[in-house]
């Protein structure tokens, strides 16, 4: 596995910096840089194998010091040590020392697809279901959609696992209120269709549904043709690509209104609370032109 | 002379001996060193961890085959594991693709002196 490396971008920050560093564990990490952003004050790694956290893999980081990331430059080397956050849910570069400088860009990752604006209409993209039914993107309208991306094989628990986690405490939620339940859809869609088969989506959505079949009514683990599911990532300006084996990929939750147009996207940052609330406001607003009839009827 | 000639050999015959006696023990020591390499990499930021953002926290695996079952219920061999390994189980996800036969019969080496 040494020689073997999973490369995943995933664009992300992984929380906020917690304010309280009291039990938070420090791992040292060697590779080179890829990419780095200003403006989220974070570069990309490509990074060897870290014992106890993570295996080598391409994945960008927050950076704790903001002039390291002026100074660092795609193509060097670097000596760095993570600090992960208690609990596990954050983590960041301190300590970063360039121990060759290269200037030369030796994997190229790809720039992030435009995505569609808050307020466009849902493109019309085929989908197989967990029971081999095909759905369709547009297909739900009435309800507010919660729709985001994963592989079932991702090994990282801060990404797909947390990502189908936060869901399912959602899902258990909503069911508690029948009448919001009703009004709400979620999609998990996966970007490994090779893999991901009906059957494999039906097994990895019952270990979230506690085993209760019902729940896929309201939420639905899918995939689609390569070429569809290129289509879906694109719009929705999610970047995979596959390497090695693995899936790189960046995480994205989009919000889609029961009239089908984008309501908001989460990238970098979230709380499952945060999601919950805003599809469960999107599920009982009443659209523009219910408001106006309703306004017109005084 | 001859007399030389037989020490020689018996002293040759008590190093094959003596290679071939250490030779298991030396090649299950280089198994376990590498799984618990593979574990380092691959498992422990799961199954080492506490209180992560998930439905279900992963099992600690101290002890694995010590127990009557796995945490799944399953019975607790080296088949059951390395099945659970190559296909995941519940929210534990598939290392297929990622381990190669050798990985994971490494792995489980290096699971049963995980106590």
């Amino acid at each position: 596995m040494g020689s073997r490396k999973i490369f995943g971008v995933c664009l992300v920050f992984a929380c906020i910096i917690a304010a309280c560093k009291h039990g938070s564990r420090r791992y040292q990490l060697r590779g080179q840089v890829l990419d780095k952003n200003l403006a989220k004050n974070e570069i990309t790694v490509d990074h060897e194998s870290i014992p106890g956290f993570m295996p080598a893999m391409t994945m960008p980081y927050k950076v704790k010091d903001p002039a390291v990331v002026q100074e660092v430059e795609p193509g060097d080397k670097i000596a760095a040590e993570v600090v992960v956050a208690e609990g596990g849910n954050d983590n960041w570069l301190e300590n970063i020392r360039i121990t060759a400088k290269s200037g030369r860009n030796t994997t190229k990752v790809p720039a992030p697809p435009k995505a569609l604006a808050v307020g466009e209409r849902v493109p019309n993209i085929s989908l197989i279901n967990q029971d081999g039914k095909t759905i369709h993107l547009d297909g739900f309208k009435g309800k507010a959609l919660l729709l985001t991306f994963i592989y079932t094989r991702c090994p990282m628990p801060n990404f797909c696992p947390r990502l189908s986690s936060q869901f399912a405490k959602i899902h258990e939620d909503l069911a508690k209120t029948p009448g919001t339940y009703a009004k709400t859809h979620l999609l998990t869609v996966s970007f490994d269709p090779k893999y991901d088969t009906a059957p494999v989506l039906r097994r990895y959505g019952l270990a979230y549904l506690n085993n209760d079949a019902s729940g896929f009514a309201q939420w639905d683990f899918a995939s689609a043709a390569p070429a569809d599911l290129r289509k879906l990532a694109d719009a929705f300006g999610l970047v995979y690509f596959e390497q090695d084996n693995q899936i790189a990929h960046s995480m994205d939750i989009v919000l889609i209104s029961p009239q089908e147009k984008i309501v908001k996207y989460w990238a970098t940052e979230w709380t499952t609370a945060e999601l919950e609330d805003a599809l469960r406001t999107e599920a009982t607003a009443k659209s523009t032109r219910q408001m106006a009839r309703a306004g017109g009827m005084k | 002379m001859r007399r030389v000639h037989l020490c020689f050999l018996w002293w040759w015959l008590a190093l094959i001996a003596a290679l071939l006696d250490i030779w298991p023990a030396c090649s299950d020591q280089h198994a376990s060193q590498r799984g618990h390499e593979l574990f380092q990499q691959n498992c422990a930021m799961c199954h080492e961890a506490s209180n992560l953002d998930l439905k279900k926290q992963p099992p600690k695996l101290e002890g694995l085959f010590q127990r009557k079952a796995l945490p799944s219920g399953a019975p607790a061999t080296d088949a059951q594991v390395r099945k659970t390994i190559i296909n995941g189980i519940g929210t534990m996800p598939s290392f297929q693709g990622r381990l190669s036969d050798e990985d994971v019969n490494n792995l489980v080496e290096y699971l049963h002196q995980l106590n």
